[in-house]
Parts: structure tokens; sequence; C-alpha cells
């Protein structure tokens, strides 16, 4: 099963289901603001999105990982709008038989998003000016 | 005439000054032509700057032709996660 959501107010997220018989792994990723950017400190960072876009292709992308990898579910929430240091920006959970394919499973499915899904940040400095967000590890 | 929305984010949003705006033309125009028209109107700021471009929200992967309607953005180097 696979669920999307680009939410523009913080991430709620997804509960734990314990009716999952046929995986022996859930794995969470949670992507946090960093109280720094390029060695700077930062207050926040502000996501801007191609609406409409950025939901198909987040779909597209985790339809895509779902059929490479062998994994049951895939749930992304992606946050928009100022996301202040320290709250959660991108929160993944992965359903897998075992831990292995789940863990590669979203190595391949944030690095890809990282590449395509129409998303942009910027960082907000502690003086209120903002530069642009290089991040892409 | 044909006429087109032209969306901007991130850098080509700064570069341009507005998040969206329309530009009319004869047919035959195409993709990169219309990103030469961009670049030229950013006078400088989007140099060395990459731009992927999209049709009606879709990823293109080569030069296509513009239709009447059509919504085109020049995607810069995306930073999501």
């Amino acid at each position: 099963m696979i669920k999307i959501e680009i939410v523009n107010r913080p991430i709620s997220f997804f509960t734990n289901d314990d009716s999952v018989k046929q995986d022996g792994a859930e794995l969470i990723f949670n992507g946090r603001v960093r109280a720094t950017e390029h060695g700077k400190n930062i207050t926040a960072l502000e996501y801007e999105q191609y609406e409409g876009m950025a939901e198909e292709e987040l779909t597209q992308l985790a339809k895509a990982t779902c059929e490479n990898f062998p994994i049951h579910d895939l749930f992304c929430k992606h946050r928009i709008g100022r996301v202040d240091v320290g709250e959660t920006s991108l929160h993944v959970s992965i359903g897998s038989k075992h831990r292995k394919e789940g863990l590669e499973a979203m190595t391949w499915f944030i690095s890809e998003l990282k590449k395509r899904v129409p998303i942009w940040k910027w960082a907000i400095l502690e003086d209120g000016s903002r530069i642009p967000s290089e991040c892409t590890h | 005439m044909i006429k087109v929305t032209i969306k901007c984010f991130s850098q080509v949003k700064y570069a341009l000054g507005t998040d969206e705006f329309t530009l009319e033309f004869e047919m035959g125009k195409t993709t990169s032509q219309l990103e030469q028209l961009i670049r030229e109107k950013a006078h400088g700021k989007l140099d060395g700057i990459s731009l992927r471009v999209a049709v009606n929200q879709k990823y293109v992967p080569n030069e296509v032709e513009l239709k009447d309607g059509d919504e085109v953005a020049f995607i810069p180097p995306v930073q999501g996660g």
C-alpha cells in the first residue's frame, strides 16, 4: 500500500499497525531541520513545492520503489512552508519482510526524492535573511 | 498564436521576480527556445543553473513543441527532504 501526503502543518506520524502479519521489518525515517546551514546558524527552512506535480512525482516514485524492491508498504509525508529547527520535514515508513530490502528501499526512495520531486528549500538565518539551501545529503 | 503559462519556482522565481506569467507567440515554438528566452529575461541570474523542463506538470526529456494552453515550468535543481 502507498500513502503520500504533502502538508503545510506539523507532521503527524503514521501510527503503528500491529495487524500487519507479513512484515518482519518496519523502518521509520524522520528528516529534521538542522540548526546550521553552510556553517551558519539558522532558525528554519522554508519549503516550496510545485503544487500538483510534487505529489504526483512522489506518488510515482513510491510506486517505482514498491516495484523495484520487495516491500509491501511505503508511507510518506513531506512538509512544506516554514519548518523550524528541530521539526520534521520528511517522514517515511516502509514495511518489508526483512530489514535488508527495507533499508535499501528507504535509501533509494529518499535519494530519488532529492533528484526528481519538485520541492525546494531556503534557509532562514537568525537575522531573518534567506539563503538557498544546497544540502543534498 | 498560442498562449502558454510559465510557472516559476526557487531560483527561477527569484531571478524573474514572479511566480507565474503568460506568453503569447506563434505556433512552432519549442521548450528549448522558451528556455533561452527565460534565461535572457533573467539577465544572467540563471547562468550556471541547470533547468529541467516540465510541460503540464510532467518532466519532458527532450525538446518538445508547445501547444496552446500549455503550462511550462523550468525546474531548477530540486531540494526536497
